[in-house]
């Protein structure tokens, strides 16, 4: 991992940014929710900003990305704009999805959001035929799926990543091992000690590295979507990383481990960077405090836009289902 | 203006919830973020922080089972 490229002073602080946006957001998920302002199932990305944060900032506008309901982190490190996005997690007529998707299916094709699905493993599937597409039409997109450990056991992962090794896909698979599918440990589901291991099976490359150092993030994803953009085919990456909270809010996580837990909310990755940008001089402490800031205005103004917003009404729960309206 | 106390829906299955006890006694001061009540709800108890600052003023009592979005207090 000596040989990655590493991501200079402007393109860390571009990460940083996209990672406290996400921290913000997450806590404004938790706090509107228990202030029971808006009703939603929320899956807490919280501990695995570095992930999509580094990842993104080696993507265009136009490159796309498959989450799942675990993935506000995806979306808002792709660029989905803020009020679109609460606007569709309070379920309003403004939303990326008019109000009818909700949290767990955001979708916003502008800035290559194209899927966020609640069924476990179908990123990978989807995520071939947008590569699949790509590849038919020379457009030059990549794709990333990005799923957790659980989803690696999924018969849907070992089909899509021979199949993309097969025709060459230049498709990304991003394992999130945050190390708990739901409820159940890592170890307590997977035999195999590294999901990246898995990548020989399928006649791919695959990794398995440090998902909170943005160096070692980014540099793997950079290789990746380089090889992936030149046609060289898929590459499979685990990037290991703790989710902080339980499944979801309202699971307070009692069955993790309290210590293991502790060791990685006190190596929070947004403090660390931040720490690590003022100690060697990319950013200074007002910097900071101004994207802090910023960020924190815009999320206000989001949250009053979802809520100041309509409900969708009742005939149009049947439009936008298919492409041609049945009527 | 005063803000409204509502019962949140924690967790994919909960619809209603008994409330367990107030943190705060009414008429207290209360602040943004300090932990304010505590539900009962799937078995498990859940303290909910405070969603403003201000003055509290109390409805729900302790025992009695209230619905998501029922209204348990004010903030002044």
């Amino acid at each position: 991992m000596s040989n990655y490229p590493k991501p200079d002073a402007a393109t860390l602080v571009k990460i940083y940014e996209k990672m406290e946006l996400i921290r913000q957001n997450d806590e404004r998920a938790h706090k509107v929710v228990k202030a029971g302002r808006i009703i939603m199932p929320y899956y807490s990305p919280r501990g695995q900003e570095v992930i999509p944060s580094a990842i993104s900032v080696s993507l265009t506008a136009q490159d796309y990305i498959c989450t799942i309901y675990r993935g506000t982190h995806d979306m808002l490190a792709k660029g989905v704009p803020l009020k679109l996005l609460w606007a569709e997690l309070a379920g309003r007529v403004t939303g990326t999805c008019k109000g009818k998707g909700g949290p767990m299916h955001i979708t916003h094709p502008e800035t290559g959001v194209m899927v966020t699905t609640g069924v476990v493993g179908s990123s990978m599937p989807i995520a071939n035929g947008l590569a699949w597409a790509s590849q038919l039409s020379g457009d030059g997109r990549v794709t990333i799926a990005n799923f957790g450990d659980g989803a690696a056991n999924i018969g849907a992962f070992h089909e899509s990543l021979n199949m993309a090794a097969l025709w060459k896909l230049p498709v990304i698979f991003v394992c999130q091992n945050n190390r708990y599918a739901e409820h159940t440990t890592f170890a307590n589901s997977t035999a195999v000690e590294r999901i990246g291991d898995r990548a020989a099976s399928y006649g791919m490359p695959g990794i398995t590295i440090d998902g909170n150092d943005p160096d070692v993030m980014y540099g793997a994803a950079k290789i990746a979507i380089d090889r992936a953009r030149a046609g060289e085919g898929p590459t499979l990456i685990e990037a290991m990383t703790y989710r902080f909270n339980g499944h979801l809010l309202g699971d307070d996580g009692h069955y993790m481990d309290k210590e293991e837990r502790q060791r990685a909310i006190a190596a929070d990755p947004v403090a660390r960077l931040r720490k690590r940008l003022i100690d060697e001089g990319a950013l200074s402490e007002a910097d900071a405090v101004r994207i802090e800031t910023d960020i924190s205005a815009q999320l206000d103004e989001a949250i009053e836009f979802a809520l100041q917003s309509e409900y969708p009404a009742l005939d149009e729960i049947r439009r936008d289902v298919f492409a041609h309206e049945l009527a | 203006m005063a803000y409204e106390i509502i019962l949140p829906k924690i967790g994919f299955s909960m619809n209603e919830a008994v409330f367990s006890e107030w943190l705060v006694a009414d008429g207290g001061t209360v602040k943004e973020g300090d932990p304010l009540y505590a539900i009962e709800s799937d078995k498990s108890t859940q303290e909910i922080e405070s969603p403003a600052s201000g003055t509290l003023r109390i409805n729900a009592e302790p025992g009695t089972t209230y619905q998501v979005g029922d209204i348990l207090g004010t903030i002044d």
